[in-house]
């Protein structure tokens, strides 16, 4: 053991920084959390044990059921969203017919450049009930004005196109250089096939993008299941638009319920756990397929 | 080349947080003065006016402080202040605390229980005299005064005259709530539709205004009883503050924005919203953001509940001294929230400049300069009558203001959650008082005595 | 006949194509313009579009209302050294995935890319325990160190180095090339392309970063720039007018879109193309 250690000393170093973050700034914080869920604990003195009280407490309380609910709508929407845009807007950037390719490449990026919560400051104004463009623009064309961030019917929307709007262009980039990897000599045989652009879609590039498509999910998902931002930024009324992790971070740094706040990451990391098995599970029986 | 050029900048990254270490230590100096270094306040609304009133008296006491300087930090709200003390307290960084922090009663029940707060009733009770009756009873726990009063606080209306006469509605009328909301209606009807009565914040602010400072102290209402049992869904009060503001808003008489926002501001200015009930702080923003209704402006007391009979709660705010460990500077600001409370020259001289600069300023706690004729001098603003007299007036009679637990800051995130689904038109008040109860009884049990 | 029904598909090209770029470039242009409208002016409805006398005093009032200065200098440390600290680690744990043999490397590479699956975030409240512990609450090495090797990072440039030559790294260790020389001298050079690329994605993803600097600093002048910001609407007693806001949100987008089109003229060729392959 030692002496391979000792052998292969030198590309162990060259990994060992990613290890060593990961334990102490990863798994420890994780196994510990783990170990805070059982208690109650506000941060100072010391833990008091409490057993499963946090986790029966969540499956009473609305706000988790609210914040869980949400951040599934908000990966949901993010998935269907960013990869039919994201796959759209490449399919154009891929076409030869397409002119100031480079100008539209680059402005169609910006977006990804912009920090989400200085976006989420200005989609707020123009979301404004009273004050706001968009509703200025319905009235414009005949509409009544939407209560966008002051009602929970509709004050999920604004955070779903502000994250939308902000992530697509980083997956076109992706599935792009996913499109640029496939060789055109299949489109051109299937041209000379007689196949139509509908039929090459499917057939070419659909089963070659799989593997790339499957990675946007699992980004995705993550950043899904993870957001903070648009909807810190971009509150509606009550929890109606709460994500899961903001109300992980409200409970332990607002109301200082640090047992709480650790019961529900638990179930967050649970989530990413089930849902990242599923997904894995799915795509390796499609390989066998 | 550009080696060279990395490494110089690297250098150059690497080295300026040492700097500014350097440059911020403590020299120690004389015995019988202050150590250089300074004095962090946070505090809400515009603390750099206060500031200018702090700097002038530190100029005046180089003597003893050559090297002290006092900052002021903006905190969102008292609540958010208490939070942030309270990480860093989690964080253990007792040396980025503030040496002071300004809070309301919520916040001084919290944080002294949390054993932050230097308790300063040795020092103040001999001072109490000279100051309005029960100017720090909202900073007292348990006996124990935990706060320096800065400001006592009433609730008034504030209105615009000149709607009122265009419609032909006698503000006299909104003396009761009843007759507040009868003035609403009249406006509405008038304007066709035009002018609202008020407006009606779509956040957390409707409870802490409309809610936990204004009517419900006012309608005697409760979240718990004297044991900490939750008792807000049964409470006749709450049923009447919250019932009001029902009543208002299911007539139409609220315009829903954002506090404190810009269009808030710009619709005042265009006449929409006709008055603006809770907390004399409005004066400060009225007059920072009108424009267009300078003039038009006018105070008058809190309407009342004709079967409670009693005026708004007022406000009190308190400079308390955060137990930092080092507390070197706690003599000091002491001396400087006496004088700022004590020196009616000092004082008045202060109101003027905030008055030019558009600046906040309240009235004073202590007697001897409530006596001075500048307090009821006219203003600009409100077309002559003279607010800081009206100020005075508006505690006569005044509610008591609900009683505070240690539980008081969670449950406000419960209740309020409930009254913005009640704004967004999701549920009945009724209902929103009865989610609150179960929700509070849910999550808190019973509440935290202090 | 047919000429035409091409010219069709080309026309809902292009339009499709302008209307994307409408969505996407249209909320920063009415940021730009409300930002330079004076304080008063309107700001609601379509009365936003047209700016009657502009302005940088809202710029000027943006110095006033929060110590830019140093939290710009918060956040160009962080972004400068995070994205240094980060290519050079994960480019070197990626040279040892691609170029060693090595017992357990591929279990220990499947290990990285599954801990991407797993938040950070979920382990916030132990993480800052820990960061406390280490004296680095409010310190911005604090937002550096955890971050130094990322999973992606080092999935992304272990493609890359997969590509180099074996021969040229047998090379030079006949050379007498000691193992950290051949990553420094042979092989950071021929990735240059790849290190450049994911630097600029890095270096705005650092800039962007908000929630960890949230957790982590807790005062004025220790925030950096995008935490400052994210507070201008209370930042002015609550009552900061949008202009200023805008002012505040320009001034945090406005370089990190400079930054992106200066490292677009840098890198001719198709930059982020081919950033995961296939």
């Amino acid at each position: 053991m030692f002496k391979t250690l000792k052998k292969y000393r030198i590309p162990y170093l060259f990994i060992s920084p990613f290890f060593v973050l990961f334990l102490v700034f990863q798994l420890i914080p994780i196994i510990w959390t783990t170990f805070i869920s059982f208690t109650e604990w506000k941060g100072l003195g010391s833990p008091v044990w409490v057993g499963l009280d946090n986790y029966r407490l969540m499956t009473q309380d609305y706000m988790v059921a609210d914040a869980f609910w949400n951040t599934l709508l908000y990966w949901i929407a993010g998935i269907i969203g960013i990869l039919l845009f994201a796959l759209m807007i490449a399919l154009c950037l891929n076409s030869s017919r397409l002119k100031f390719h480079k100008f539209f490449k680059t402005a169609s990026f910006l977006p990804y450049v912009c920090a989400s919560v200085a976006m989420g400051l200005i989609f707020g104004m123009l979301f404004d009930e009273n004050a706001g463009l968009i509703n200025e623009i319905i009235i414009t064309f005949g509409g009544d004005r939407v209560p966008w961030l002051t009602s929970s019917a509709f004050s999920k929307i604004p955070v779903i196109i502000l994250f939308n709007w902000r992530i697509t262009p980083w997956f076109t980039i992706i599935i792009l250089s996913g499109l640029l990897n496939i060789s055109r000599e299949y489109y051109e045989a299937a041209t000379v096939d007689g196949a139509n652009i509908v039929q090459q879609f499917f057939y070419i590039t659909v089963p070659l993008l799989r593997n790339i498509m499957f990675f946007c999910m699992l980004t995705i998902t993550v950043d899904t299941w993870k957001m903070f931002n648009e909807s810190y930024i971009l509150p509606g009324p009550g929890s109606s638009n709460t994500s899961l992790f903001q109300l992980i971070y409200q409970s332990a740094f607002k109301t200082f319920k640090l047992g709480y706040a650790s019961a529900l990451s638990v179930i967050l990391i649970l989530i990413l756990l089930v849902i990242s098995i599923v997904q894995f599970a799915i795509r390796r029986r499609q390989g066998e397929v | 080349m550009k080696k060279v050029l990395f490494v110089a900048l690297m250098v150059v990254l690497l080295a300026m947080p040492m700097f500014a270490q350097g440059a911020g230590e403590t020299k120690t100096t004389g015995s019988d003065t202050y150590p250089d270094g300074t004095i962090l306040v946070w505090s809400t609304g515009q603390p750099q006016f206060r500031e200018m009133y702090y700097d002038a008296w530190i100029e005046r006491h180089r003597d003893i402080a050559p090297g002290v300087n006092v900052d002021s930090e903006t905190i969102s709200t008292m609540a958010a202040g208490q939070q942030k003390l309270s990480m860093y307290a989690l964080s253990g960084d007792y040396d980025s605390m503030p040496e002071v922090i300004m809070l309301d009663t919520v916040g001084i029940v919290e944080l002294s229980s949390a054993g932050l707060l230097q308790d300063v009733t040795d020092y103040y009770t001999p001072l109490a005299d000279q100051f309005v009756d029960g100017a720090a009873s909202d900073a007292t726990v348990n006996g124990r005064v935990y706060g320096l009063p800065d400001a006592v606080r009433p609730q008034l209306l504030f209105y615009n005259a000149a709607i009122f006469e265009k419609y032909g509605v006698d503000p006299a009328m909104m003396d009761t709530f009843e007759g507040y909301y009868e003035a609403g209606k009249l406006l509405k009807e008038r304007s066709n539709g035009k002018v609202y009565l008020s407006y009606i914040d779509p956040a957390n602010y409707t409870w802490r205004y409309y809610g936990r400072r204004g009517l419900m102290p006012q309608a005697n209402a409760k979240i718990w009883d004297d044991q900490g049992n939750i008792v807000i869904g049964s409470d006749p009060g709450t049923k009447l503050a919250l019932g009001y503001l029902d009543k208002l808003n299911q007539a139409g008489l609220l315009y829903k924005t954002r506090m404190f926002q810009q269009p808030l501001y710009e619709a005042t200015d265009d006449g929409t919203i006709a008055t603006f009930y809770i907390g004399a702080f409005w004066d400060e923003f009225l007059r920072k953001n009108l424009t267009a209704t300078v003039g038009d402006w006018r105070a008058m007391n809190a309407p009342v509940f004709e079967e409670i009979g009693t005026r708004g709660a007022p406000v009190s705010t308190s400079f308390c001294l955060v137990d930092t460990k080092s507390n070197e500077y706690t003599e000091l600001f002491k001396m400087l929230w006496y004088d700022f409370q004590t020196d009616t020259e000092a004082r008045n001289a202060w109101v003027t400049d905030m008055e030019k600069l558009n600046g906040p300023y309240s009235n004073p706690v202590s007697k001897k300069i409530l006596a001075d004729p500048f307090w009821q001098a006219p203003s600009d603003f409100y077309g002559g009558q003279s607010f800081r007299k009206a100020e005075g007036d508006g505690l006569a009679n005044s509610s008591k203001n609900m009683m505070v637990t240690a539980s008081d800051a969670e449950a406000d995130s419960i209740i309020s959650a409930e009254i913005e689904k009640y704004v967004a038109g999701e549920q009945t008040m009724d209902q929103a008082i009865a989610n609150m109860d179960k929700e509070l009884k849910l999550k808190i049990k019973k509440a935290k005595l202090p | 006949m047919k000429r035409m029904k091409f010219s069709g598909v080309s026309f809902i090209l292009h339009t499709f194509m302008i209307l994307v770029i409408i969505v996407c470039l249209f909320p920063v242009l009415w940021m730009c313009v409300i930002s330079i409208k004076t304080v008063g002016e309107r700001v609601s409805g379509f009365a936003a579009l047209t700016v009657l006398h502009p302005t940088l005093s809202n710029f000027g009032r943006l110095f006033e209302l929060i110590p830019i200065w140093s939290n710009l200098y918060n956040s160009l440390f962080t972004t400068i050294l995070g994205t240094l600290t980060t290519l050079f680690f994960c480019a070197l744990a990626g040279f040892a995935f691609a170029k060693y043999r090595f017992p357990g490397r591929n279990a220990l590479f499947y290990f990285v890319i599954a801990t991407m699956m797993i938040s950070a975030e979920a382990g916030a409240i132990p993480l800052f325990i820990i960061m406390r512990r280490l004296h680095l609450i409010n310190s911005l090495w604090s937002l550096i160190i955890p971050r130094i090797a990322t999973a992606v990072g080092i999935f992304y440039l272990r493609q890359y180095i997969l590509d180099v030559p074996d021969e040229m790294i047998e090379a030079s260790r006949i050379d007498g090339c000691s193992d950290f020389g051949i990553f420094w001298r042979i092989v950071v050079p021929i990735i240059k392309p790849a290190l450049a690329s994911w630097a600029s994605i890095t270096a705005i993803v650092r800039w962007n970063d908000f929630f960890w600097p949230l957790l982590f600093l807790n005062k004025n002048d220790k925030y950096t720039l995008m935490v400052s910001v994210s507070m201008l609407p209370v930042s002015d007693g609550l009552a900061t007018p949008w202009s200023v806001i805008l002012a505040g949100t320009t001034m945090v987008i406005i370089p990190s879109i400079l930054f992106y089109l200066g490292m677009q003229l840098f890198q001719r060729s198709g930059s982020l193309a081919g950033a995961v392959k296939g």
